[in-house]
């Protein structure tokens, strides 16, 4: 088997800057010369040589993720993920990780949404070894029970130790799991006590045979790397691999949720209350993105934004606030994350709600706009700035099927957005301050009283073995 | 002068091959340029022109090492009111402006600094330096924003210390380790400091240590050197200098036996924190403290990982930092360990494995390791513009001078088993180091009995 040589070629045809020499300017990104080559059996590699730093980073992705895998069985696309760096060809679980942080590389597998990325980084004279590795890891992982066994304990109690110290960092995947309920992103990526628990063996090689198929794969190397040699030795290493033998499924997409309600997820004793607000937003091929961009950097995005105005820089009740939207190949969340004292929860959360209808009613100008434009297009060419961030990005740009056009395009967007346009972004993509899901985690017995006017409110401890709220009341 | 700017990069990238052992020539060297002003501020600049934006860092003398009691947490205080106004600029301006020229900024405190970043487009130099003197020259102290700002510092503190139980437990153990060094505060101060700052501690606090011979400005990017020092000369030369600061002439008398504690918190996993004293930064041994702390806990083929959290499962998490701050400070171990853990048990097994390095060494295939391990952490800083204003920053401000970093990955390579396991020695001393454990509170409900 060989490369399919028809393949091969830059995105887009744009006119590349030679690596090395300034390749951003204000007005956007261009993508640094690279090659794209599709084998035979449908894995994608895209190589992108740049000599600045003797350094060789790499991104594998694989379609699926954790809405790949099935209902109840939360976290199987992580464990197969962590299990990969568990042992594989010739090496053990111990071997694997001597091989690879003996010459000082990283390698790192984790489950997202709809991925299982591979990334890692190894001095460019390790990079024989570095393909090696990934080879093993992707096509021969031992999934030895043992390590299963100890990595899945060891994730249980993980999700405990950040239960006890660091709750906001926990807020989202509550979020998500009460948000999409009935919907694969509900589903917590990092797996829950309960269904981490009763994941088997057999879980594992079955995600693993459904889904680790060299069509499902794209595999993007930056850096100081000899593309001709890499080219040849990716289509000796991964030649073999089988493509699929069935579609990959389209996930549904989420309907947004209509009414206001509460899950209030009770953190006895906590003395600051942690929140999140959010609805079913936009996806990835979200026609009006820079507009949307745009919208988001003035509403909770930046410093200044509306959201960070009103609940610290104005009234000193929160370190920060901030907004986002997660864009999937189907919808995901639009959010609200801060935190405040216990007795001022429901004044923070008014304020919250506040700025969301300001927001909504027109709050913003055309001078806020130009402001907007100009961070977001000062801010973007710090996310192209090492081979690494080019193997996640153009990592996503398979994903979703995006094109290059999705960074090169950007700033003319950007420049080209108008307010009436960002308005009707307002108007469509955010959600009305009477049409989110408001999850609170803090001290139930203080927060009863001040939360019950938002709408009906479910209950869980922090303690439960699952996030989602319905679990209990099931 | 080099003014081909990037050629630096292509030659080491053509040298790639060439580089065997670990890579120990960092380039860089000829192209970066310092001045110092009349006043005393010093500017260091490094010009990289492969994206268009720059990062610049202010480094302030100034960190919870320079406190006293009812004072603490000032230094990290006065970080956050250097972005709320101006005698010429309304609070709230100094963000306004620089995002709406493409800049973004932050800041940190530390027991020994504090550091201001601003990261922004190469066309927002001008007004970047414009505000970053004019908080320096005209600091406002309004007495609505600090109350306001006083708000967001505690939301801060209940985020990181007391909603939090490794920062609980770790401010337990800083104030336990120390018993005459102001590194016994915490940098985000006590809740009765916190409440109770008045002006004039702010007003003399600025003044004293906010003076330019005080400062050291680092900015790396897409820039011009001559440029930066005429727009810096043209904002921050009419500051006028102050009197040094009055130096810490407090040293930590030699700790004389372990102490150690228990605090029981509202849990589901205990955690175990060890505090040994350390050497300052600058101390010669530091590479192989560091290469040491590296065999100890850096990833997961380190001893502790290995045998705690893998072979013997006893901890799920183990990690570790040393302070290198200007005083001699603290070595710290963090261990997380599973629901019902006997923690006896596990520190009986931390000792064995300590001890076993003091006794016998760490292996050739350790130590080559860790310095490959530091070499390619190296390399990756040295990747973006803002991982070298920090190296920039962080050898200028301690070890005395920006040029010891291009001499760094030698000063790693050179490190022998016999140097690494004389500091295990001296260090990894029980007499010297203070030991924390948070339990569950006694009559916690678990999980299971709360369902059923």
């Amino acid at each position: 088997m060989s490369i399919a040589g028809g393949n091969v070629g830059s995105y887009g045809g744009s006119v590349i800057a030679p690596p090395g020499l300034v390749n951003a300017h204000v007005n956007g990104v261009n993508v640094p010369a690279h090659e794209r080559v599709v084998l035979a059996n449908g894995m994608t590699l895209i190589v992108m040589p740049r000599h600045d730093i003797p350094l060789v980073s790499f991104n594998a992705v694989l379609r699926g993720g954790e809405s790949a895998g099935a209902p109840g069985k939360s976290g199987v696309a992580s464990l197969v993920a962590g299990l990969l760096e568990k042992g594989a060809g010739k090496r053990d679980a111990f071997a694997f990780v001597d091989a690879v942080e003996g010459v000082g590389g990283t390698f790192n597998a984790a489950a997202g949404p709809e991925s299982i990325a591979v990334r890692g980084q190894f001095l460019a004279r390790d990079q024989r070894l570095m393909l090696e590795l990934l080879a093993d890891a992707l096509l021969r992982p031992r999934f030895k029970l043992e390590e299963l066994e100890n990595l899945r304990a060891r994730q249980i109690e993980l999700i405990k130790a950040a239960k006890d110290s660091d709750p906001a960092e926990l807020i989202g995947t509550y979020g998500r799991a009460y948000l999409f309920r009935g919907h694969p992103f509900a589903r917590p990526v990092i797996g829950s006590e309960a269904s981490l628990a009763g994941i088997t063996h057999r879980d594992i090689v079955d995600y693993y045979h459904a889904h680790f198929r060299a069509d499902q794969l794209t595999l993007v190397v930056a850096g100081d790397v000899d593309s001709a040699w890499l080219k040849r030795a990716v289509a000796k290493a991964f030649s073999d691999w089988p493509r699929s033998n069935r579609p990959m499924a389209t996930l549904p997409q989420p309907a947004r949720i209509r009414e206001r309600s509460v899950l209030l997820v009770d953190s006895p004793g906590s003395v600051q209350t942690y929140f999140w607000i959010g609805n079913v937003g936009v996806d990835r091929h979200y026609a009006d993105r820079a507009a949307l961009d745009l919208a988001n950097t003035l509403y909770g995005g930046r410093f200044t934004s509306i959201l960070n105005t009103e609940l610290r820089v104005k009234s000193g009740l929160s370190y920060g606030a901030r907004s986002g939207f997660t864009r999937g190949s189907v919808a995901g969340e639009f959010a609200i994350r801060s935190f405040a004292q216990t007795q001022d929860t429901g004044k923070a959360l008014d304020l919250a709600l506040q700025t969301l209808a300001q927001l909504k009613n027109g709050a913003v100008t055309a001078e806020m706009l130009d402001s907007a434009r100009a961070y977001v297009l000062g801010q973007y060419p710090l996310d192209f700035e090492t081979a690494m961030d080019w193997t996640v990005a153009l990592g996503e740009i398979e994903l979703y099927g995006l094109g290059s056009g999705y960074i090169e395009d950007y700033g003319a967007q950007l420049q080209s957005v108008t307010l009436p346009q960002m308005q009707s972004v307002i108007e469509t993509a955010f959600p009305p301050p009477d049409e989110v899901a408001i999850v609170l985690i803090g001290d139930a017995a203080e927060l009863r009283e001040q939360v019950g006017r938002y709408g009906p409110i479910t209950e869980m401890p922090l303690t439960h073995s699952d996030f989602d709220g319905n679990a209990r009341r099931a | 002068m080099n003014k081909n700017f990037g050629s630096h990069f292509l030659a080491v990238g053509s040298l790639t091959a060439a580089v065997e052992p670990a890579v120990s020539r960092v380039p860089g060297r000829e192209s970066v340029r310092a001045t110092t002003l009349a006043n005393g501020l010093k500017i260091i600049v490094w010009p990289v022109h492969d994206i268009p934006n720059v990062a610049l860092n202010n480094w302030v003398r100034a960190g919870s090492r320079n406190e006293a009691p009812g004072i603490t947490g000032l230094a990290h205080f006065f970080e956050h009111m250097m972005f709320n106004g101006t005698t010429r600029r309304q609070p709230g301006e100094f963000d306004r402006l620089m995002e709406a020229q493409g800049g973004a900024n932050n800041a940190f405190t530390s027991d020994d600094v504090t550091v201001y970043q601003d990261w922004f487009p190469r066309n927002a130099l001008e007004l970047v330096l414009d505000l970053e003197s004019d908080r320096v020259a005209n600091l406002a102290f309004v007495p609505t924003v600090i109350e306001s700002e006083r708000g967001v510092v505690y939301s801060e503190r209940r985020l990181r210390v007391e909603d939090n139980n490794q920062g609980m437990l770790s401010e337990q153990v800083q104030a336990t380790a120390f018993v005459a060094h102001p590194y016994r505060f915490p940098t985000i101060g006590w809740p009765a400091d916190i409440q109770s700052w008045r002006m004039e501690d702010l007003q003399k606090f600025f003044k004293t240590y906010y003076a330019p011979n005080n400062l050291t400005l680092v900015l790396a990017g897409d820039l011009v050197p001559e440029r930066v020092f005429e727009l810096a000369r043209r904002y921050f030369e009419a500051i006028p200098r102050q009197e040094p600061p009055v130096e810490v002439r407090t040293q930590e008398p030699e700790q004389l036996g372990e102490r150690q504690f228990v605090i029981r918190r509202k849990a589901q996993t205990p955690l175990l924190q060890y505090a040994y004293k350390a050497p300052a930064g600058a101390d010669a041994r530091g590479p192989a403290v560091n290469l040491l702390l590296s065999i100890l806990v850096d990833g997961d083929s380190s001893r502790l990982h290995r045998a705690l959290v893998e072979e013997k499962q006893l901890a799920i998490e183990v990690g570790g930092h040393w302070q290198e701050g200007f005083d001699p400070g603290l070595l710290w171990l963090f261990l997380t360990l599973p629901e019902g853990s006997e923690v006896n048990e596990v520190q009986s097994a931390v000792d064995a494995e300590l001890e076993g390095i003091a006794e016998h060494g760490v292996t050739d295939a350790e130590l080559a390791r860790a310095k490959n391990m530091t070499a390619a952490g190296f390399w990756k800083k040295l990747a973006t513009i803002d991982g070298k204003a920090q190296l920039l920053g962080e050898y200028e401000v301690f070890h005395g001078d920006w040029l010891k970093l291009f001499d760094a990955p030698a000063q790693v390579d050179r490190v022998t088993l016999a140097e690494v396991q004389a500091v295990a020695r001296e260090i990894l001393d029980k007499r010297r180091r203070t030991v924390g454990v948070l339990l569950p509170e006694e009559g916690d409900l678990t999980q299971e009995e709360e369902a059923a």
